[in-house]
């Protein structure tokens, strides 16, 4: 409590002297309220930088919230372009918003992505006791008559969620793909309960999303969009395995300002890869569902741009965008 | 049996000394701002959210602090109805009937602590309820479509309409106002803003929260500046606090009848603690028939509706956290609680978040048997602070609503749009017009759209499909006629008003 | 009688006026069946219902304040709004003192206790707001402090 105060005090005094021109530690934004994906990406990054001697205060964790990372965007792009002690929790929910123009017009080229340290794999899953037995007769039943199933997943129409199925029934031959039935619930979990009872013929979600409901025995995994096996998971198989060429996960990483000069960039870079190398994150990782992923630096950059060109282009297909 | 595993988990969570200390400081707050009057469970709650978000709490522990200032609320409640003959918040309304009587009549430390215990024994009743039937109903849940969704919500907003008013128009009014304003901000489904006028601060829509505050808290300000701040000095004397066993034996029978009537009345969605109060109170009055001198300064007047309300106070946490659908005014500010930190209630609550619907059940076992403690000996220091004029009171709210709603977004839009709603608490509460469905529809209309919308995109479009399963028939059976009964039944249930000197 | 006629007539315009911006909203192209403005539109419809149901069964006149009463609660509402407006450039102590002791005064008009519970809610609750609770309150105005 004591050093709370003290922290209170100096802060305040921080404050009251302007803000400006007084070296302050490093902050990172999580882009919505406390609890979600992106609180937790900033939260356990900044503990395990300090923790691990990357930075030597500890980062400070904002939170702002509001038009789905929106705000945050804005904030960065308009009023902190130069600002070297700024990370800003980003995943694919922020790639997804960006390619659909959903950021006011803002575009992924406006701040830099460090880099991303841990996906959450995509999966397609169905009820146990669905006729559904493979990826492949979900997806011919879908073509064959896209009004037989609905698919139910975690973020709203046209979210990424949404993508995972369009992407395959896409690359299963699906023409018309604005005739696929999809609902946003309220969370994975949601999604699985109305596929559990029978509302829904699948979901469309992240694999944390399913751990609990597969040990469980509630429902059956189809596919998994990575490139190989998930660890710990050895019977899902790929979609690639099954003939659909479709990796989609739920990276979880940073971006920072534009405007920060390259050296800005390697050294929040380096800081990341050694959060990434840490027992800590692993850790974390294991304990919140999360596959290793590490991508970081110009690589990540390149992945993103990839991303972007692809979600624009299905979103534009589906009648999201324009 | 799992209930005790289960249970078991959740008191490693709540008796961590951190976790024990917060409840006991809730219930503390909690019971302060019941005896308040003024300040009930509804409008405390709702002014603390804000401040406790911005303290950072994570979700456990801004919970169990929540909850625990909830009950102590319901206890606290009470004290002002019985010394002062206010109820500190509706509930609290028919404790008044016998209990001032019964404190004028020199028993007040009698009728304190007796309602004290009547409190304890309705809301551990409820909590052990709730701990056994949650889960059970939350396997429910795998039942509830899109469709059954929509017909449930519909539900509540009517049972609620029946019960807060006397006028139905009313009451479907201000759901209309409440739903009308969610719909506010951008739309899920296309991403497109409605309705917002072009208003760059509704985007986003209307915080419920600004919402409740305004219409909670600052709206009471504007009534005490019109009484003045009058019938607040306290019209009995306290004498010393003694534990009347006599009594409590006496009232175990009507204690234990009016827990189960609370109780139910606290499950059913949208009906919530006032209707567990007065049917406690009602249902007692008819078993003592014309000699039981109800109404006069019975003990068994005070112990059925404090049983009640608190039995029901619990009872109403069990759709809340099921299938998130409040019960009473006061779980839908838990409500928008939990969605401020991001969870969402429903059947994977309980899978998915063991730990915290758990840790949430023993911290209530536990704020239980604190605020009995605190409330029996400690119940003169509470008496002390009715004594907190209403000078220092109101504004002091005002500030502390101000507070916590900039302390969240920051913006002078917010502020505004809090003193609107809290004028316009003012005119609907002065119009008889209940403001429970505003926020009620401010907090789950969109929730209904999206049912609606939903349940359009499985059936291709037929309307048909709401009416599709016989639990969907059942609960627009029943939302029907909880909306038109009230209207037949009236003349039976016509509200007692409060005694008057 | 007539305060539920008025209110009941100024909400069934209010609900049209919203019925009617409802139809405007923009409709994307990929829409599922019912779409952004169907909803919308419902509410309106029992919206107006309602109202004018309240315009042709009123319910008893309620106690309305006298007019100076209503001033009372006028000045509160503009009291609160400068208030709003002045807190993020003015700090919290100053608007706090002022807003507060006003309301106090409303309730109770006596001029030494509005003063004296102006002072001390102000600087009270900024001891508790920021020592206590961790809010990050800025008590003067920026320009003073440098």
């Amino acid at each position: 409590m004591k050093t709370r105060i003290f922290k209170v005090l100096m802060t305040g005094m921080v404050l009251g002297l302007g803000g400006t021109g007084v070296a302050t530690a490093a902050e990172c934004i999580a882009p919505a309220n406390p609890g979600g994906g992106w609180d937790f990406t900033c939260r356990q990054i900044s503990k395990i930088m300090y923790d691990i001697g990357a930075v030597d205060k500890p980062i400070q964790v904002t939170n702002m919230s509001g038009g789905g990372g929106g705000l945050a965007f804005n904030h960065v792009v308009g009023e902190r372009d130069d600002d070297a002690d700024l990370i800003i929790a980003a995943s694919s929910a922020t790639s997804t918003r960006l390619a659909q123009n959903a950021y006011a017009g803002m575009t992924a080229d406006q701040v830099r992505f460090v880099g991303a340290i841990g996906i959450d794999p995509g999966v397609i899953v169905v009820g146990a006791d669905s006729p559904f037995k493979t990826l492949s007769d979900l997806l011919d039943a879908v073509v064959a008559d896209p009004s037989s199933v609905t698919f139910a997943g975690g973020s709203a129409v046209g979210g990424f969620d949404h993508m995972k199925p369009l992407m395959l029934l896409q690359r299963a031959g699906l023409t018309d793909i604005t005739k696929i039935k999809y609902i946003g619930l309220d969370g994975g979990g949601d999604a699985i309960t109305q596929t559990i009872g029978g509302f829904t013929q699948a979901m469309t979600g992240d694999m944390s999303e399913v751990v609990g409901f597969l040990a469980a025995g509630d429902i059956r995994v189809l596919a998994v969009l990575t490139d190989e096996r998930v660890a710990g998971f050895d019977d899902i198989p790929t979609a690639i395995e099954q003939g659909y060429d479709v990796v989609a996960g739920n990276w979880r990483g940073l971006y920072i300002p534009r405007g920060v000069s390259d050296e800005t960039f390697e050294m929040w870079a380096g800081r990341l890869q050694q959060v990434a190398d840490s027992d800590e994150w692993a850790e974390a990782m294991t304990a919140n569902g999360l596959a290793p992923f590490t991508m970081v630096g110009n690589d990540f950059q390149g992945y993103i741009d990839n991303l972007v060109v692809e979600i624009r282009q299905m979103s534009k297909d589906i009648g999201v965008i324009q | 049996m799992e209930v005790f595993t289960n249970l078991a988990m959740g008191f490693a969570v709540a008796l961590t000394p951190y976790t024990l200390m917060l409840a006991v400081v809730g219930c503390f707050i909690g019971t302060i701002i019941g005896a308040l009057p003024g300040l009930g469970p509804s409008n405390g709650v709702a002014i603390l959210i804000p401040i406790t978000f911005s303290m950072g709490l994570d979700a456990t522990s801004s919970l169990v602090l929540m909850t625990a200032v909830y009950y102590g609320a319901m206890y606290g409640g009470r004290i002002s109805s019985i010394l002062l003959n206010i109820p500190g918040d509706e509930p609290a309304l028919m404790t008044t009937l016998d209990g001032y009587p019964m404190a004028k009549a020199g028993r007040a430390g009698d009728a304190l602590v007796l309602s004290g215990f009547a409190s304890f024994y309705g809301a551990m009743f409820a909590t052990l309820g709730l701990m056994f039937l949650a889960p059970m109903l939350a396997r429910v849940a795998y039942v509830f479509g899109p469709a059954e969704y929509f017909a449930l919500y519909l539900l509540a907003f009517t049972t609620l309409g029946g019960m807060a008013s006397n006028n139905q128009a009313k009451s479907a009014l201000a759901a209309c106002l409440g739903i009308g304003i969610a719909m506010i901000g951008v739309d899920n489904s296309s991403g497109l803003p409605r309705l917002t006028g072009g208003n760059l601060h509704l985007y986003d829509g209307v915080d419920f929260l600004v919402a409740i505050v305004g219409l909670f808290a600052v709206a009471e300000v504007f009534f005490f500046i019109e009484s003045h701040g009058k019938n607040s000095s306290m019209g009995v004397k306290l004498d010393k606090v003694r534990i009347p066993w006599k009594d409590i034996y006496d009232t175990r029978w009507t204690m234990f009848r009016s827990s189960i009537v609370g109780f139910i009345a606290g499950i059913l969605p949208g009906a919530g603690a006032s209707l567990g109060s007065f049917m406690s109170y009602m249902s007692e009055k008819s078993i003592a028939g014309k000699d039981g001198g109800f109404g006069t300064g019975v003990p068994k007047g005070v112990a059925a509706p404090e049983a009640g309300n608190n039995a029901a106070a619990g009872g109403a946490l069990i759709p809340m956290l099921t299938l998130g659908v409040p019960g009473s005014g006061t779980t839908a500010v838990l409500l928008a609680l939990l969605m401020t930190l991001n969870i969402t209630p429903g059947p994977t609550l309980f899978t998915e978040r063991p730990e915290l619907v758990w840790g949430l059940i023993a911290s209530l076992l536990i704020a239980n048997i604190v605020l009995l403690l605190m409330n029996v000996p400690m119940v003169k220091i509470f008496v002390k602070i009715l004594m907190v004029p209403p000078w220092i009171l109101l504004p002091g709210v005002t500030m502390i609503s101000f507070v916590g709603i900039y302390s969240l977004s920051g913006s002078y839009f917010d502020l505004l749009l809090m003193i609107a709603f809290g004028a316009l608490g003012y005119v609907l509460r002065k119009l008889d017009i209940p403001t429970v469905p505003v926020i009620l529809g401010i907090l789950l209309g969109g929730h209904m759209e999206d049912a609606l919308r939903r349940a359009m995109v499985i059936s291709d479009g037929d309307f048909m499909y709401l009416l599709s399963s016989p639990i969907t028939i059942g609960l627009w059976i029943a939302a029907i006629a909880g909306f038109i009964a009230p209207m037949f039944l009236r003349k039976f249930l016509k509200k007692p008003q409060r005694v008057t000197d | 009688m007539a305060s539920d006629r008025i209110f009941g007539l100024v909400m069934a315009i209010v609900a049209l006026a919203y019925i009617a911006s409802a139809t405007q909203i923009q409709t994307s192209f990929l829409s599922d069946p019912v779409g952004p403005k169907t909803f919308p539109i419902i509410v309106g419809v029992v919206c107006a219902i309602s109202a004018i149901f309240m315009v042709l069964k009123p319910d008893p006149e309620p106690d309305w304040p006298t007019l100076r009463t209503f001033g009372a609660i006028i000045i509160a509402v503009l009291v609160l709004i400068a208030y709003a407006y002045a807190l993020k450039p003015l700090g919290f102590l100053l608007p706090t003192t002022v807003a507060a002791g006003v309301l106090s005064f409303q309730i109770s008009p006596k001029t030494k206790t509005a003063i004296l519970s102006g002072l001390g809610l102000s600087i009270g609750l900024f001891l508790i707001f920021k020592y206590a609770l961790d809010l990050g309150l800025v008590p003067f105005p920026k320009s003073w402090m440098g």
